[in-house]
């Protein structure tokens, strides 16, 4: 089956170029076709511009290892992308705060300062309203509203129910939009 | 994007500053799509099968696997003798050699579903009930045939009194059923001497559902009361010649008239007896009973593929006994599986709400 054939609607899926009907797509069409979304999943994940681009590179990286692995009638590719790339994620966010941990044992903290402040690339308002959101929320609105996913790929995704998904999804735009609203009355 | 939550100038702005990435990072992840970084496969995951699809695999062919072995097994053992049919050719044969023997013996043959006119059961039946040279002997049979209706009941009881009337015999008691529950009973005492010939004609009557022989030495018997009355006589004789003299004075002679009164008594006494136990010796009592499938509840002789079926089935039952044992002993360590499954899983997940709070 294509990917095409998966695709639900109102969910938007990445146009991946296929040389014919029965042929599976190739990696390399997938990772051009999936960059910006597995990269800026990413940056909405960790909020550093830099980390993002390491983590994509790790995951692109472990992607290509299982390439083979992969089963177009389990999903989409971009979903298969996404899951690594929050595997990938998660285990930089363990390795993060074990060295959070170690900074804060020996007093240095400038290093995580300059961590926060590598997010970039959004509106004054729209990152300070970022900055708000925990990972968590950051995550279901890449996900649902940036990359257009729908309640059930992002449930199964992040391994949890779609209402799960929908109330955090609720909870995270009050707050976005709360302080918003709050910079326009500033 | 579909959530009533979201602002049409929030959506805008999240969508338009949709990141993008940057050159180095696309020429980065462009190298791993160039055929001289593809990653040397281990062998072990060319043979891999998803989980899903390995049960799909494994579970029919073991099913497969399962109900040919049964097939396989059912054919073979449909060629064997029964366990039935083994016992009742062992019991023939030490009966056989225990009446050779002279000894007594109550031998049990089954030839449960054997037609008497099966050529292989004929000859073991026919020695076991030979009498023994010129000794004195009890033979007593019990046969049960098996016809096919109540017809066939009162027919072959009239054929069996006519036989046992040809052979020089009488019948004891006869009893004889029709219609629904048809059945004959008939006791029939036939010469010895003609026991082989009466038994071979009461076989022929139907299907011989059971027979049972057993022959009683009486030789030992006989001679003792011969020997008895050898002795009984030579007294008699001898207090005779003493009574015929005259020298006895009254108490003696009263005396021995009275030894001479029990000891005729008792050779009267051992000449019954050694008739009796000659004409015991000289007729056989066959106690004969004749019944329908109806009343008996055989089932009928199994064909081949019946056996097969049979044996097939009883292995594939065997084999869910079997699986079942075994499912019964991994259930608890399954159990706990699922357990430290579930366990681990709920601590990724509350891990991971801890990574993602921040």
């Amino acid at each position: 089956m294509t990917p095409s054939r998966r695709r639900r609607s109102g969910v938007h899926a990445v146009s991946i170029e296929v040389p014919s009907r029965t042929a599976a797509p190739t990696f390399a069409s997938v990772a051009e076709a999936c960059l910006d979304d597995v990269y800026g999943y990413l940056l909405y994940l960790t909020r550093n511009n830099a980390v993002a681009e390491d983590l994509t590179g790790e995951t692109f990286e472990a992607a290509f290892r299982r390439w083979r692995r992969f089963d177009p009638r389990r999903g989409t590719p971009r979903a298969w992308l996404l899951a690594i790339a929050r595997t990938t994620a998660l285990d930089w966010f363990r390795a993060d705060g074990r060295r959070r941990r170690r900074e804060e044992r020996v007093g240095a903290t400038e290093a995580r300062v300059a961590t926060q402040e590598a997010f970039e690339g959004f509106s004054p308002v729209l990152e300070a309203g970022l900055r708000e959101l925990s990972a968590g929320e950051r995550e279901v609105v890449a996900l649902r509203v940036v990359l257009e996913l729908d309640g059930e790929e992002t449930a199964r995704l992040l391994g949890i129910s779609p209402t799960a998904v929908s109330t955090r999804l609720h909870r995270a735009l009050a707050k976005l939009e709360e302080r918003m609203r709050h910079d326009d009355v500033a | 994007m579909t959530s009533p939550d979201l602002s049409p100038e929030l959506a805008a702005l999240l969508r338009s500053s949709r990141p993008t990435a940057s050159a180095e990072l696309r020429a980065r992840v462009r190298r791993f799509g160039q055929p001289a970084s593809a990653p040397a496969e281990p062998v072990w995951t060319r043979l891999r099968l998803p989980s899903q699809r390995a049960a799909l695999v494994v579970l029919p062919a073991a099913a497969a696997l399962a109900i040919a072995s049964a097939g396989v097994l059912g054919i073979a053992r449909s060629d064997a003798p029964t366990p039935q049919a083994a016992r009742d050719a062992s019991t023939a044969t030490a009966e056989k050699g225990a009446l050779q023997s002279g000894e007594s013996a109550v031998p049990d043959m089954p030839t449960q579903g054997v037609a008497a006119q099966d050529p292989a059961i004929a000859p073991a039946i026919s020695p076991a009930i030979a009498p023994g040279d010129d000794r004195a002997q009890r033979i007593n049979a019990t046969m049960t045939v098996e016809v096919e209706n109540s017809n066939g009941v009162s027919s072959s009881a009239q054929k069996a009194l006519d036989l046992t009337r040809r052979l020089g015999g009488h019948v004891v008691s006869a009893s004889v059923a029709t219609g629904q529950g048809a059945n004959a009973s008939l006791t029939l005492r036939v010469p010895v001497t003609r026991v082989q010939e009466a038994i071979a004609g009461l076989s022929a009557l139907g299907t011989i559902v059971s027979q049972q022989v057993s022959i009683e030495d009486l030789q030992t018997t006989l001679d003792q009361l011969e020997r008895r009355e050898r002795s009984v006589r030579a007294q008699i004789a001898l207090l005779v010649a003493r009574l015929d003299s005259d020298s006895l004075d009254a108490e003696t002679r009263a005396r021995f008239e009275s030894r001479l009164k029990n000891l005729r008594t008792e050779l009267r006494s051992l000449r019954g007896g050694i008739a009796g136990t000659n004409a015991e010796a000289r007729m056989a009592t066959i106690q004969l009973n004749v019944i329908t499938p109806e009343t008996s509840g055989v089932v009928p002789t199994s064909s081949r593929l019946d056996r097969t079926l049979d044996e097939a089935l009883n292995v594939l039952v065997w084999e869910g006994v079997v699986t079942l044992a075994i499912i019964i002993v991994a259930a608890p360590f399954a159990l706990l599986l699922l357990a430290v499954w579930f366990g681990n899983r709920f601590y990724r997940r509350r891990e991971e709400d801890r990574l993602l709070a921040i």
